[in-house]
């Protein structure tokens, strides 16, 4: 059973679609990446799945109890981290423990002074604190490495996939593509409210590659390329998603010519990403 | 109740209410030094030529005063505040997304509004009775008729009168509740009724309204006025809970509605 499922997601705010027909599937137990652009409908999604945004129309399940924050995670100032916490495990019916997960976060020395002092990357731990406080099964977590430094950055990968190898899903939306690459198995990519692709990373930085092709025959294989080729030193070259090549080669021999090599460029996945919501 | 616990939990925290219950404290012994200061009496209100003469007069001088004004800026702040506050801070995410319903979380923190401005009121009918007795001692209160009134019936009577502002108090409270909501606004939740009060006081001061004064909010502040009559009247306290129900059923109802249907963006 998926951790999230969701069909056909719609949602317009004032007339601005956020969501146009958006479907979602996350593994359970996996870091899920949630990739586009600004206006993409990203941060949407995750308001539908913590539940404080109302669908228009479309079907969406999580699988459990759901956690997290959007955006910047609030918090009262005028109370400790320790007492913020208090509050919100009071509103629970089953809350886990608050020191539990102030160690988790790496906040305890601090859970006793006032949030209204504390670092924009503090209150992200007390963000993803006051979501594992609910014993979440999904973690919703969006830019949660916004004002950290490099060291709270790197400490903040260790609590993620921590929390993933405990069975925890978490979902992560994230402009930054090496914390994503870094930490997710599987990527959504979104566009004006649409997912436009999902996969592995790895598929994900595969996906528009260009092939170069070595055959026995190639002025014939040129005649049963499906798409333009072109001529390059080291052979013929190409840009076709995987089915595509799949059939390519298959046509190949099945017409008697020898592919003598086939490779596939990996491009950088910011690159990647660009082509596709472009 | 455990959003209502909770809620009374973060109110007494936070340093407006804190600065409300200050305010409610110590106002009345401030304005009764300031009085026993003074040479001359303020004999143009009601009981204010007794205030050195009994201490239940300075009571009723303080409701004078505070009902029209200082309780509706005291509810305000409490009530104004206590939705608006979640997106000042942009706590609602944190909250919505516990195990307690929305339906909940309103019916938690108007209770909590609610609970909080009857504790104002009572420190401050506390403190307006001490102050008074500290400022005049426990002699009879000459009443309107001239008949002095014992220890027993002045009590009860300063009492009862404060008493009476507790329905127009929780109109006003439904009031900022759902200015709180409806702009998200602590500024507009905490203004808002005090503007309007002040455009209901102009209204009834103009004398164009008719009766239909008697369905303004703050008309019920002054309904206490029929008991320090020798021959107490209740038509305008009765007149005047009614008044004061309506407002809060015709605030809470939307009020709650716009938040169960909010989006939260």
């Amino acid at each position: 059973m998926a951790a999230v499922e969701a069909h056909r997601l719609r949602k317009t705010f004032d007339g601005l679609t956020a969501l146009d027909g958006l479907d979602l599937m996350v593994a359970p137990g996996t870091v899920h990446g949630l990739l586009g652009p600004n206006g993409a409908g990203k941060t949407t999604l995750l308001r539908v799945l913590l539940g404080l945004v109302r669908l228009d129309a479309g079907e969406c399940r999580v699988d459990g109890t759901v956690g997290g924050f959007v955006e910047t995670p609030g918090a009262w100032p005028y109370l400790s981290g320790r007492q913020n916490l208090e509050v919100f495990a009071g509103m629970d019916d089953a809350p886990g423990d608050i020191a539990e997960v102030l160690e988790r976060v790496d906040l305890t020395d601090r859970a006793d002074t006032k949030v209204g002092g504390w670092s924009l990357g503090m209150r992200q731990r007390l963000g993803i604190a006051a979501g594992l406080l609910r014993r979440p099964q999904l973690l919703v977590l969006d830019e949660p490495a916004n004002g950290l430094d490099p060291l709270g950055a790197r400490q903040l990968r260790d609590l993620i996939r921590g929390l993933a190898a405990d069975g925890l899903t978490v979902l992560l939306c994230s402009h930054d593509l090496t914390e994503v690459d870094v930490l997710c198995e599987d990527v959504t990519v979104m566009a004006r409210g649409r997912d436009v692709w999902r996969g592995p990373v790895a598929g994900l930085r595969a996906r528009p590659g260009r092939c170069l092709l070595a055959t026995s025959d190639d002025p014939r294989a040129r005649a049963l390329a499906p798409v333009p080729l072109d001529e390059s030193e080291s052979g013929l070259s190409f840009v076709a998603t995987t089915d595509v090549v799949d059939a390519f080669v298959l046509a190949l021999a099945g017409a008697g010519i020898a592919v003598r090599s086939l490779e596939r460029e990996s491009l950088p996945l910011e690159q990647a990403l660009r082509e596709l919501v472009a | 109740m455990k959003v209502l616990r909770w809620e009374l939990v973060r109110l007494r925290a936070q340093p407006r209410i804190r600065a409300a219950f200050a305010l409610s404290l110590l106002g009345p012994p401030l304005f009764a030094l300031v009085l026993g200061a003074q040479t001359g009496l303020p004999k143009d209100t009601l009981f204010g030529r007794y205030v050195k003469e009994s201490g239940f007069a300075l009571p009723l001088l303080v409701l004078g005063f505070a009902g029209t004004w200082v309780l509706p800026l005291l509810t305000s702040v409490v009530a104004g505040d206590v939705f608006a506050t979640e997106d000042g801070h942009g706590t609602w995410q944190s909250l919505l997304t516990r195990s307690r319903t929305r339906a909940e979380v309103f019916a938690g923190k108007v209770m909590a509004a609610a609970l909080t401005s009857v504790a104002l009121l009572s420190v401050t009918t506390l403190s307006s009775l001490v102050a008074g007795l500290a400022l005049a001692g426990d002699r009879p209160l000459p009443g309107l008729s001239g008949t002095p009134l014992g220890l027993g019936r002045a009590t009860a009577l300063v009492v009862a009168s404060w008493a009476s502002e507790l329905p127009p108090l929780l109109g006003f409270a439904a009031l900022a509740v759902l200015l709180s909501i409806w702009t998200r606004s602590s500024l507009a939740g905490v203004g808002g009724p005090l503007l309007l009060g002040l455009v209901m006081q102009l209204l009834a001061l103009l004398g164009t309204l008719g009766s239909a004064v008697n369905v303004l909010l703050t008309t019920p502040f002054a309904a206490w006025h029929g008991l320090v009559r020798a021959d107490p009247y209740f038509g305008p306290l009765w007149q005047g809970a009614l008044v004061s129900l309506a407002w809060a059923v015709g605030c809470l109802v939307p009020a709650r509605r716009l938040l169960l249907t909010r989006d939260i963006t």
